[in-house]
């Protein structure tokens, strides 16, 4: 069995293209949704013995001007409650805080609560950390790449990276989840990782390219991804494994790790069979040798027809 | 060397690596972050004001008047670090009242100059707190803030010999504060001026003459250490920036331990999918795999240990357990799996190639190890990044996926390689179907 990939990279690009717009799109009209780290505010997640109706606990924070504060169930037992104090000094916003929580557990029987408070400027501070490891990691791996291999794969890996973490943020602004610390964590691992299959799938060119001399970049490249995809197909499966139990058993925080995984995981196999090696192909093909190889492969086939 | 003694050593060296592992991980367990056993953590920022940098002097300074107010709070393991350039993190597990400590370390530094009430003289100043703890009236009203102080070294004086050499404070008023400074001193001779620092006595020493110049000394200090202390203090007065809150989290004991049980089950169904799923696809390799990842794990927990045991070493605190850790535990034991599947892949596919099964696994090894090894490597470079950059626990999560790596090329170069050399060199595996090949797929 053998998959025709590379002949096919119109199609990819037209998916690739279409995905991506869409993402644009849903960025500029809808936008991400930031965590209280980013934007500043207060989170409380409360444990509750018997969970009271959200219209209760709006009611409840009513009393405080908060009605307006992003309600949602949890669990079985818990919930999640988020909202901004803009124009409280943070002594005000923190008192302000504690007789929110004080009311609530009067009010209603409450095992438990976690309270999170972030300044407007915290957002700032570890945005700015996050773009500058996010550059610093795509610097790296360039010169790696460029180094271990080739300039030009090393483009065509940082293309697919850029495709899929552009993916990534635009199935974050359809969802609507939560952008936190976490999902940046996660996602910045991710370029590391969702380049693991890109490697092996240049590993099998490089290797390809000095025992077929004598045929197409187009088909050796074909060859080698077809070579390696019951590793790539296998490798993400038992990465994704792990990270599918976490969403569906693991808690609120890890589920934020485990979704920014996941999409990028997801993504990172895709690119790395239908993205990386035809960007890399499209590219090498302008090469001399590799034209001439393949102006000789056409005209044989074009001979081969007619005869 | 034999290729069999060889794998052989491996083995051994690989039977010794877990050993160490398990017994220092016994040891040493690594403690449970705040998210996951309760408590309150606290990032500080220091936020710069017009014309003033914040100096890494300055930032002990801060980092000196947060341990005085945690030690206030009677907290037990509080843990105090500065994060950054501009960050102080403080940790207070298993704290009760979260809203007072807050208030406590919220505050703004405030340094004062008061004399001891004539009643309580005779005291030393932890004598004096314990008073103040129960609402008694020690100290007259405040004379002076922090701002009089221009400097504060700790020195030796400089007596005539060795032994009359002793550890004093020596500080300097500004201009201002000089000639406050010699009236207070003229009129209260032989009275305790004490230091406070947030309402507590730092030292309260006697005043024995006027002191005209704005330059004063501070005698009978017991050791340099303490010398320094408070000189450190004196200055805090000084402090040339806010230190505001900027985040802080609260987590209940019982939230927490939620967190932790539903992390523990979503690893272990995580571990148990992967180990099924090799099974199934790779036979008596899935078996393989087994042990790999039970390698792993230990080598993985020894690597833990470790770094911990030497960061604490160098004076930090180390890295407890948090969620975000844990997170990176589960994903690396998925990424170690990837690393065996690339070697079985690369020997299937050296045997479609028309090898024998056991040239195959010779081969395969080396062919497949070079591939990861690149792989991992730029995992590896955004991981190291990430946790150069990253705050709190983003940290621990980078360096879990840092660590994850380096065991996964341990064990694969230790482990891995040798019980695919030994099972291909016993020609244990007479049969491709044994690893899930099907015999009319060779060869292609």
């Amino acid at each position: 069995m053998k998959i025709d990939f590379i002949g096919r990279t119109k199609i990819w690009a037209a998916v690739s293209g279409a995905v991506i717009i869409i993402s644009v799109v849903a960025l500029v009209a809808i936008g991400l949704n930031f965590s209280v780290e980013f934007t500043g505010g207060t989170s409380l997640d409360i444990k509750f013995k018997q969970r009271p109706p959200i219209k209760k606990v709006r009611d409840t924070l009513g009393k405080f001007g908060l009605q307006k504060s992003i309600i949602q169930p949890v669990g079985s037992s818990n919930m999640l409650i988020r909202f901004r104090q803009p124009g409280l000094t943070q002594k005000k916003a923190l008192a302000q805080q504690e007789k929110v929580q004080n009311t609530i557990k009067k009010s209603f029987k409450v095992i438990d609560i976690n309270a999170e408070q972030v300044g407007p400027e915290w957002g700032a501070l570890i945005t700015n950390a996050a773009l500058l490891a996010l550059f610093l990691s795509l610097a790296g791996i360039l010169i790696y790449i460029s180094l271990r291999f080739e300039f030009k794969m090393a483009v065509s890996a940082i293309a697919a990276l850029f495709h899929d973490i552009a993916i990534t943020i635009g199935i974050y602004a359809l969802v609507g989840r939560e952008v936190s610390p976490a999902t940046v964590a996660a996602i910045l691992t991710i370029t590391g990782y969702s380049l693991y299959d890109t490697i092996v799938v240049f590993h099998k060119i490089v290797e390809n390219s000095k025992t077929i001399q004598k045929d197409t970049y187009a088909n050796m490249a074909n060859r080698s991804i077809n070579q390696v995809l019951m590793r790539s197909i296998n490798t993400s499966l038992t990465t994704t494994l792990p990270v599918i139990a976490v969403l569906v058993f693991g808690g609120e925080t890890l589920k934020d790790f485990a979704f920014a995984l996941l999409i990028g995981l997801i993504t990172g196999a895709y690119s790395s069979i239908f993205v990386a090696p035809e960007i890399l192909t499209i590219w090498k093909e302008t090469e001399p040798r590799y034209a001439n190889l393949k102006r000789k492969y056409a005209q044989g086939q074009a001979l081969g027809t007619r005869l | 060397m034999s290729n069999k003694q060889k794998y052989f050593y491996s083995l051994l060296a690989v039977a010794a690596l877990i050993a160490a592992s398990i017994y220092g991980f016994i040891n040493n367990r690594p403690g449970l972050g705040l998210d996951l056993r309760g408590g309150l953590s606290v990032v500080l920022t220091a936020k710069e004001s017009k014309g003033v940098r914040i100096t890494q002097k300055a930032m002990d300074q801060a980092i000196l008047i947060m341990q005085e107010r945690v030690n206030k709070l009677g907290v037990s393991e509080p843990t105090i670090e500065q994060q950054g350039s501009r960050n102080i993190i403080v940790q207070l597990p298993g704290i009760k009242d979260a809203e007072q400590a807050l208030d406590v370390i919220g505050q703004r530094a405030l340094l004062e100059f008061r004399i001891v009430q004539k009643k309580y003289e005779g005291q030393s100043p932890e004598q004096m707190n314990f008073e103040i703890s129960k609402k008694k009236k020690v100290l007259e009203k405040t004379l002076l803030t922090g701002k009089v102080i221009d400097s504060a070294t700790a020195t030796f004086s400089s007596g005539q010999d060795q032994l009359s050499s002793a550890p004093i404070v020596e500080f300097t008023l500004t201009p201002e504060g000089t000639d406050k400074f010699a009236k207070i001193t003229k009129e209260n001779i032989n009275k305790r001026l004490a230091i406070v620092l947030d309402g507590r006595i730092i030292t309260a020493p006697n005043i024995k003459s006027e002191i005209p110049d704005g330059k004063g000394v501070i005698e009978g200090i017991e050791s340099i250490d303490e010398a320094r202390r408070i000189a450190l203090v004196m200055q805090t007065g000084n402090l040339p920036f806010a230190l505001d809150i900027s985040q802080h989290q609260q987590v209940g004991p019982t939230l927490g331990k939620d967190s932790l049980n539903a992390a523990l089950m979503a690893g272990i169904i995580g571990v148990a999918l992967v180990a099924v799923f090799m099974l199934g696809y790779y036979r008596i390799f899935g078996v393989v795999t087994w042990f790999t990842l039970a390698v792993f794990g230990c080598i993985l927990a020894g690597l833990y240990v470790l770094i911990n045991l030497i960061l604490v070493q160098l004076g930090s605190a180390g890295f407890s357990l948090s969620l975000p850790s844990i997170a990176a535990i589960i994903f690396v034991f998925g990424s170690a799996a990837d690393s065996s599947i690339i070697v079985y892949e690369r020997i299937k596919e050296e045997i479609k190639g028309g090898r024998s099964i056991r040239s195959a696994m010779d081969v395969g090894f080396a062919h497949g190890f070079r591939t990861f090894v690149d792989a991992d490597l730029v995992a590896f470079l955004t991981a190291a990044i990430l946790f150069y950059f990253g705050v709190g626990p983003v940290k621990g999560f980078a360096l879990v996926i840092m660590l994850g790596i380096v065991a996964d090329l341990t064990t694969s170069f230790l482990f891995t390689r040798s019980i695919i050399g030994l099972l291909a060199s016993y020609d244990v595996i007479k049969s491709t179907a044994l690893f899930g090949l099907r015999r009319e797929a060779t060869p292609e």
